[in-house]
């Protein structure tokens, strides 16, 4: 057994790297008091804005800035309406997947052409992937426990009357969940696959927003339940591999139940940040 | 008033989207509108839309109004419809219960998610979409197959609904719903109960409500509306089922009910509206080559701009 997880490590890693981008970005938002259901769209919408941005200029890294761009335009939609309006944030959620879903879709009919980017040096993917697992939760851990504006920003999370300018750090919150969502939306398309598909986030949004819950809106939670999730997730592959006559349709649906497992043997008494959603 | 202004503004948009392709949108408003009640067929085909769109968005607004958040209409609508073509062989009335049973099974999971480990029901509906769709998946290409196996789909239901041409008995059936709903919702003490928990589920529970009851009972109802328009499209429609079956109807009750202000008989008219819209949209894509996914994107501009006009802001 520990064989077979061993063997899955390496592999989980790489291919949960856009995930686990997508809870730390969700991790900083919810600490701030937003929850962003929104984040399936935005991380959609930074898969296409990165092919788009690497086909027309011929350059990975100009594709990831795309990624970037494409999902600050979202987050941009997202505050406008849930931060200025004071909308309910579900709500708003709900619509910005909707937009993005039909979006992407038309100009993924539009021109047929992007699924067919050439593959990421082998070294840039490795490089995204230390990014996310190694400098992104050092980076987010010292901000948000050993700086003044982490600890405002998790004050407005827990109690805004407390903090002057609640706005501004919802706002930035939004953006640097925008930053890490869109390398995340990038490296789906551009590493772990050779272009766009229609809709191909296949519901990663909402495992991240899972994933959060289960890390108790902390950073090494956040790490060790994309890790878990990624293993537990990968097993479909081990399990397809081993032809234990478990039909392929039911093993694709392995990793939302592992989800929904985690959602219930994890969330238990926890406790969120006290102005959630609010 | 905001929502005949969203719903124009969603429509205004939507042709302003032409220029994207070089081309009028008066053009594209034409083709939409021809294209949706332009002639008897356009008219039939959009009545046809409404039905499930009506009660998915019934659906949602009874969860709403009791301050669950039921995302899993995608969900319920398929596995509604899968007990729907199970129970095909025992006549239409027994295959249409099981599809409401199945779709408030269901969504029951999520509850008990909820009351026993208080997961957010938000997200575990969404999740229970994605496994639905994979189960149906396997359903398509496994057990339901169609006999010689050619394609990823079932027979022909053993029953259907009874139609006069184009339009079937389902009609009747979403209309009745949403009447019950709103007897329901506006004349029963059940009703007040639950609407009192959706509007202040503290003060409910002062006032002696027992709320994880409302909340047991919302999501069944919910659930059982969902499945029931997957039941009524698979005997009124398709007559079959296919991995694409769910069409996104589900997630489309969100914005059915959003329009409506989560009032079961202004459903009926945001129904029929976003009926139209998926009609023209299909007809924008034959006749002028613009990707019917424009529906989900007019969606999205209906909430967005409903929003913008004052409806779902937190009141502090």
């Amino acid at each position: 057994m520990i064989d077979v997880i061993l063997h899955a490590l390496p592999i989980a890693i790489v291919a949960s790297t856009p995930l686990l981008l997508a809870v730390e970005g969700e991790l900083v938002v919810q600490r701030a008091g937003i929850i962003n259901l929104g984040i399936e769209g935005m991380m959609l919408t930074a898969a296409m804005t990165a092919v788009l941005a690497q086909q027309s200029m011929h350059s990975v890294f100009a594709g990831f800035i795309g990624g970037i761009l494409g999902a600050l335009l979202i987050a941009l939609i997202f505050s406008v309406f849930a931060i200025r309006y004071r909308a309910d944030q579900i709500v708003t959620g709900t619509a910005i997947n909707l937009l993005a879903l039909g979006l992407t879709g038309f100009v993924y009919q539009a021109n047929g052409s992007l699924f067919a980017v050439s593959s990421m040096r082998e070294v840039a993917q490795y490089a995204v992937v230390l990014i996310a697992w190694l400098v992104v939760p050092a980076i987010l851990a010292i901000m948000l426990w050993m700086t003044r504006f982490g600890l405002r920003l998790r004050a407005s999370g827990e109690n805004p009357e407390a903090v002057q300018h609640v706005r501004a750090y919802r706002w930035s919150a939004l953006a640097i969940e925008a930053v890490l969502v869109g390398i995340g939306g990038a490296y789906l398309s551009l590493a772990l696959s050779s272009g766009f598909a229609e809709n191909m986030t296949a519901g990663r949004g909402f495992i991240a927003l899972s994933i959060v819950i289960f890390g108790r809106w902390k950073v090494r939670g956040a790490i060790i339940g994309t890790a878990l999730f990624g293993v537990a997730a990968g097993l479909q592959y081990t399990l397809q591999a081993m032809s234990i006559g478990l039909p392929f349709h039911l093993l694709l649906a392995v990793p939302y139940v592992v989800t929904l497992l985690i959602l219930c043997g994890f969330a238990g008494r926890v406790r969120a940040p006290e102005s959630l959603g609010r | 008033m905001r929502q005949i202004a969203a719903a124009v503004a969603a429509v205004v948009l939507l042709s302003l989207s032409a220029l994207a392709f070089g081309r009028s949108p008066i053009e594209l408003l034409n083709i939409l509108i021809t294209g949706s009640i332009g002639s008897r067929f356009a008219l039939e085909g959009t009545l046809l839309k409404s039905v499930p769109l009506l009660l998915t968005g019934l659906s949602v607004a009874l969860a709403f109004r009791a301050g669950v958040w039921n995302i899993g209409g995608e969900g319920q609508f398929i596995v509604g419809a899968i007990a729907a073509i199970a129970a095909a062989r025992f006549g239409v009335i027994a295959s249409l219960v099981a599809a409401m049973l199945a779709g408030a099974l269901w969504a029951s999971i999520a509850t008990a998610m909820r009351l026993w480990r208080n997961a957010p029901e938000v997200l575990t509906t969404i999740l229970l979409n994605f496994i639905a769709i994979h189960l149906l998946g396997w359903c398509v290409n496994g057990p339901l197959q169609e006999r010689g196996a050619q394609y990823p789909q079932t027979d022909v239901a053993a029953s259907a609904l009874p139609q006069v041409s184009e339009l079937h008995a389902g009609v009747l059936l979403a209309l009745l719903a949403s009447l019950a709903t709103w007897f329901l919702l506006y004349r029963t003490m059940e009703g007040l109960r639950l609407r009192a928990t959706g509007f202040n589920a503290r003060a409910a529970k002062w006032a002696g409500i027992d709320v994880n009851r409302q909340l047991v009972r919302a999501m069944a109802i919910s659930g059982a509306l969902a499945g029931l328009a997957g039941g009524i499209e698979l005997l009124g429609v398709t007559h079959r089922l296919f991995e694409r079956f769910a069409a996104g109807y589900g997630y489309s009750g969100i914005a059915v009910a959003l329009l409506a202000q989560l009032h079961p008989l202004a459903t009926i008219a945001s129904a029929i509206f976003f009926g139209a819209l998926v009609t023209g949209a299909g007809e924008l894509q034959r006749s002028a080559g613009i990707s019917s996914n424009v529906a989900a994107f007019g969606q999205a501009v209906v909430i967005l701009v409903l929003i913008l006009f004052g409806s779902w802001r937190t009141r502090d």
